[in-house]
């Protein structure tokens, strides 16, 4: 028997190719290399020095001596390891690459559809670019960043991810809205 | 015909006719207009019933307070009952009802009731339908409530999409007029990210209704050229048909936009109405102040209206209340509504002024009755003339309107809904905002009732706000305001001599009377007052008659209105439909549906599924012929028994925990002991809440020295990491640790039977015999195919068995891959029911057990306490006397005697012969099911010292089904005792 085993992601199958993309887009990313990084006791300012140096690393603020990291760089499968090593005994890192599902929303009514759901104040002053925070969006916990002015990357684990689709939708009921797997 | 539509004047657009209906009849109106404006423009001053006595009733106000024009708008699905006339904005095609009449506005039976007014005093109900008490709910109630009521709800579903929103701003301005204006203006102007609600579909306020001209120009060309600027400002946002309802902690505002509910098309992209969440740094309450009625007999007759809604709909809709007004006053207010109507060219047939000495002068030609009042007025359906007294001597006068002026209160609600009582002021007659903090009154609404003042107001606690917030505020030019009129007016309660009933609450149909009653019966306190006699219960909360209630209280009682005080504020301010408030909380997105990474494997193996928490879990796998969801869950259960069968478990909760404290703090969260866990090993782990019952359960793996990974159950997940952080934060932070769920990073799968090994070690490169991977081994495997995975040997079913977690993404073709692997085997997948059955047979407790009652040993796992450990959670209230009693319910295990006789959970346990009573109770069954392995029903029970009472007969009494059943008390383990299953 040969095993060859393929990923099913968590939206296959409830998301599908749009035929046009509209003035505002929620991007699923099919594969991301997401990993949690939790500080050691007493170490989060050397770990955060390290995530931030790194060009290759994407870290998100999660809590208090914890980020979610991304990565276009490094693969699912090695992101992890690759922390690991660089941070040494400076954190403990989980790789989150199945357990989470990163979304992009972009578009000059981004803002405005998250706010039909997210109470966080999303101006651009008072949440700026690079800024992120763990918010309730409805009824669900993700993790919200600004990525750009009108872009926002949002986090959310794997078992709500077609909920949290769902809800964007409906968000966006007064606005126009594709949604779609990105094509990297 | 009395009331018309003036020739000329008003904010309508005259050039377009909107048709409309009420009671049937088609009538026609303006863009612009209200409903209200719009029915008294076609003469149609009997517009509802009145709740109680069911009396002919007008519109009061051309506001919102309004109490007695309430109408039903719309048809079907979209009827919105209680709807105000007096806010609803007319639009082509709308139809509306008349409410609390039959069978006609006009011919109303429950008039009746009006004659009855003598026995159907306030407190009536309690004291008439006291007896039998049985007929309170069946027949009272249901009886008042046909007779009494206000509109019927539509019962048909929501046709409609509601929204809820979160804005966030420096300065929240509630109200448009001029102080809201010259507020926002400024804060604009300062840089200040401002929103202005306006609960009206036109912003401008009173400048919408007002004569005094700012800067030579109309006040409405002031209000639409500030409307311009604060459009042009980017951090401006202008909410207008948005009503600020509520005041909530943190500042923030609740408030309601109707977006919709303008026009007989409803656009589906869109909502009818949204709730916005404002979250403000400082807020302006520019909500102006409310003129009061007064409290005359027949005050209530239609064509009796406040001074301020008789020149409102002069003014802003062009219409005349009627061709003879006549005023009454207590103030100058009534002067400048007779002075508006004199300048419309609309009769009036006297001024009639409570105060004997007043510097206002009424308009040339207009009779004015000084130190007067109304006593009574005349006519059926609307006012045909008043009764005038003076000194004793009455007079009648003809009228076809009245305009009654009682004064001024400030519109403070707002102020007060976060616990800060009204502060009475003597000078001003009325009550004021408490000083607050984040919220300010200013202009009318703090009681600055001259239109020059509320200008200066507005634009100066602006400024002040922009200081606090640390900016430099920018400057106002006030325009210049004609010269105007002392605001003043004597109080005037309640006006003696009244010849027939005067209303204080118009909607509730409270009387004078019925205050004294409430008095005189000992409960003159102002909350006591309210519920006895109902006054400012109905859905306008009073806002028209509180203060007069106040006052007649306080005049009975012989002390001032302070004393006296107010009713509780509360929100909401105006009545908030619930579809609103649910937002799009609705269908499956009041509960987000949560989905297993192996659910598409489940649905292609034909699951059936079953919502578990937010959870939608495989319940059974039924097979073509099997009839009954039994048939498929006993099939399963006997080929996990004699063959295999692999399980979706991913939804139980994961959480990894690292650091050098780790093995400490998990030692700590337990009862039992980790310290010494080896490497690579798994152990069943229970924790305690600190009463010593128990909390939740799962297995501990140690991953490496200082990296554990624990499981929960599904439904604990949540609150176990919650517990954890608790612990970390809280009781020990001075360890070590940290820890995060990986809960959805995993998927996982229980394979179990006694082919299990067979199976996986076809997929699986590492050694798992027995002595290379052993019972409770836990450690990273590679899977064929070079996949990582985490293996676990354990069981849940008493099978040989392994728990396999691999990525969730990989999940489904790995499940797949087993099952092909299973096949000749003869493998089965099974769901959550047969599980259940599984572990029952094995005597495995689940939270059907641990049910917050029951500590470790109740269950039959005392062993597992460390009590030797310094300490854990749970270790010192563990001792406590009723938790070591020896009499204490234990799990057992029950048969039924008879094959054929089920039981159920919930059930209690007699003895053989006892009587059901609450006395004779030995304990209830926590699970049951059909056993397979055994051919009979078992069942998971606590009993009373029950580890002793094995081979005794017993009752399983079902009082909900009305059965008992036979049952022997055996051992919970009904299936391997020895283990020799799980071991091989």
């Amino acid at each position: 028997m040969a095993y060859d085993y393929q990923t099913v992601h968590a939206l296959e199958g409830t998301i599908g190719a749009v035929s046009e993309r509209r003035a505002n887009h929620l991007s699923v990313h099919r594969a991301s290399a997401i990993a949690s990084v939790l500080a050691a006791p007493g170490r989060a300012a050397e770990a955060a020095g390290i995530l931030v140096a790194s060009g290759e690393f994407e870290a998100r603020f999660v809590a208090p001596g914890e980020w979610l990291v991304l990565s276009d760089v490094h693969a699912p499968e090695t992101l992890g390891a690759e922390l690991s090593v660089r941070l040494g005994d400076f954190a403990f890192v989980v790789d989150q690459s199945h357990g989470r599902v990163a979304l992009t929303l972009a578009g000059p009514d981004a803002a405005r559809i998250l706010a039909n759901g997210i109470g966080a104040d999303l101006h651009i002053d008072a949440f700026p670019v690079g800024r992120a925070a763990n918010v309730l969006c409805n009824h669900l916990s993700v993790n919200l960043a600004r990525t750009g002015g009108d872009r926002f990357g949002i986090v959310v684990t794997r078992s709500f991810a077609g909920a949290l689709v769902d809800d964007l939708k409906v968000m966006a009921r007064s606005h126009e809205l594709s949604v779609d797997f990105d094509t990297r | 015909m009395t009331a018309y539509r003036l020739a000329s004047g008003g904010l309508i657009d005259r050039s377009h006719t909107l048709g409309f209906s009420f009671d049937g009849a088609s009538l026609s109106g303006h863009p612009g207009d209200t409903l209200a404006s719009a029915l008294l423009a076609s003469d149609r001053l009997l517009v509802g019933r009145s709740f109680k006595y069911h009396r002919p009733r007008g519109i009061v106000t051309a506001g919102p307070s309004e109490p007695n024009a309430l109408v039903t708008v719309g048809t079907g699905a979209r009827r919105d009952p209680n709807t105000r006339a007096t806010v609803a904005e007319l639009y082509d095609g709308l139809a509306a009802v008349s409410q609390n009449r039959w069978p006609s506005l006009a011919f109303d039976l429950g008039a009746v009731n009006d004659r009855l007014a003598r026995f159907l005093s306030a407190g009536f109900y309690y004291k008439t339908f006291m007896w039998p008490s049985a007929f309170w709910e069946k027949v009272y109630e249901p009886l008042i409530r046909r007779a009494a009521g206000l509109g019927r709800t539509a019962l048909s579903p929501d046709p409609d999409a509601y929204e809820k929103s979160w804005a966030h701003c420096d300065l929240l301005v509630v109200g448009s007029g001029p102080t809201g204006l010259a507020a926002a203006l400024v804060a604009a102007r300062s840089g200040l990210r401002v929103i202005l609600a306006e609960q009206d579909f036109l912003l401008g306020g009173a400048l919408l209704s007002e004569t005094m001209r700012l800067d030579g120009e109309a006040p409405v060309v002031f209000a639409r050229r500030a409307v311009e600027e604060l459009h042009g400002h980017p951090n401006v946002t202008l909410l207008p048909r948005t009503t600020v309802f509520g005041w909530y902690d943190d500042n923030i505002f609740g408030a309601v936009e109707r977006v919709q509910k303008h026009s007989a098309a409803v656009d589906p992209a869109r909502p009818v109405e949204r709730v916005w969440r404002i979250a403000a740094k400082r807020a302006i309450l520019a909500t102006g102040a409310e003129e009061r009625p007064l409290v005359f007999g027949g005050n209530d007759r239609p064509g009796v209206m406040t001074a301020d809604a008789v020149a409102t709909y002069a003014n802003r809709y062009g219409v005349a209340a009627g061709k003879s007004v006549a005023i009454f006053t207590n103030g100058s207010s009534g002067y400048r509504t007779a002075r508006d109507l004199a300048a419309q060219g609309v009769g009036i047939a006297a001024l009639i002024d409570s105060r004997r000495e007043a510097a206002d002068a009424a308009p040339e030609g207009v009779r004015l009755i000084r130190g007067g009042s109304v006593v009574d007025t005349k006519g059926r359906q609307r006012i045909r003339a008043l009764v005038a007294d003076r000194g004793g001597f009455e007079e009648l006068i003809a009228c076809d309107a009245l305009a009654m002026s009682g004064g001024w209160s400030p519109v403070i609600h707002l102020a007060c809904q976060r616990g800060g009582r009204p502060v009475w002021s003597e000078a001003l007659q009325a009550f004021l905002a408490p000083d607050v903090s984040g919220l300010v009154t200013a202009g009318a609404a703090a009681g600055l009732y001259r239109l020059a003042e509320c200008l200066e107001d507005g634009a100066r606690k602006a400024a002040a706000v922009v200081e606090a917030l640390g900016r430099t505020a920018a400057g106002f030019e006030r325009p210049v305001v004609g010269e105007e009129t002392d605001p003043s007016f004597t109080a005037l309660w309640h006006v003696p001599g009244a010849k027939s009933k005067a209303f204080v609450d118009f909607q509730n149909d409270v009387h004078t009377r019925d205050l004294g009653l409430a008095v005189r019966e000992g409960f003159g306190h102002v909350e006591h007052a309210k519920r006895y006699t109902t006054s400012g219960m109905a859905t306008d909360q009073g806002k028209l008659g509180n203060i007069n209630a106040v006052g007649i209280l306080a005049a009975m009682r012989g002390v001032s209105p302070a004393e006296v005080g107010t009713t509780t504020f509360r929100p909401f301010y105006t009545p908030v439909s619930f579809g609103a408030l649910a937002g799009t909380s609705v269908g499956e997105h009041a509960m987000p549906v949560r989905r297993s990474p192996l659910h598409g494997w489940a649905a292609r193996n034909g699951a059936a599924f079953i919502d578990a928490g937010l959870w939608y879990r495989s319940a059974w796998f039924p097979k073509a012929g099997e009839k009954t969801w039994r048939e498929s869950v006993d099939r399963e259960v006997r080929t996990v028994r004699e063959h295999a069968g692999l399980c979706d478990v991913s939804t139980l909760g994961k959480i990894e925990v690292f650091g050098p404290d780790a093995a400490e703090f998990l030692n700590r969260l337990y009862c039992n002991p980790l310290l010494k866990l080896p490497v690579g090993k798994a152990r069943y782990g229970l924790m305690l809440r600190e009463d010593g019952m128990v909390y939740d359960d799962g297995t501990v793996s140690r991953l490496g020295e200082e990296h554990f990974l624990l499981t929960t159950t599904t439904g604990m997940a949540a609150g176990t990491l919650a517990h954890m952080e608790f612990a970390a934060q809280v009781l020990w932070p001075e360890l070590g640790v940290r820890f995060l769920s990986v809960s959805d990073q995993w998927a996982q799968m229980s394979l179990a039977g006694p082919k299990a090994r067979a199976i996986l070690q076809a997929l699986v490169e590492d050694d798992l015999s027995d002595a290379a991977f052993p019972f409770l081994a836990a450690r990273e495997v590679r899977l064929k195919g070079n996949l990582k995975a985490r293996l676990f040997r354990i069981s849940f079913s008493g099978e040989l068995a392994y728990e396999l977690a691999v990525p969730a993404g990989f999940g489904e073709a790995v499940a797949d891959a087993i099952m092909r692997a299973g096949a000749p085997h003869g493998i089965c997948a099974y769901g959550l029911e047969a599980l259940n059955v599984l572990r029952i047979e094995k005597g495995h407790v689940t939270h059907a057990e641990f049910d917050g009652r029951v500590t470790p040993d109740d269950a039959g796992l005392g062993r597992m306490m460390a009590t030797g450990k310094p300490d854990f959670i749970g270790k010192r209230l563990s001792t406590r006397f009723g938790l070591t009693a020896a009499d204490r319910a234990q799990l057992v295990g029950l048969k039924a005697v008879e094959a054929d006789k089920d039981m159920r959970a919930g059930a209690h346990l007699l003895k053989d012969g006892a009587k059901p009573s609450t006395l004779n109770d030995q304990g209830w069954v926590s699970s049951a099911c059909f056993s397979p392995t055994l051919g009979g029903h078992i069942a998971l029970a606590f009993l009373k010292s029950g580890r002793e009472r094995y081979g005794e007969k017993i009752v399983v009494w079902d009082k909900l089904r009305g059965v008992e059943t036979a049952a022997e008390v055996c051992d919970p383990v009904f299936v391997d005792p020895e283990n020799r299953k799980l071991m091989a």
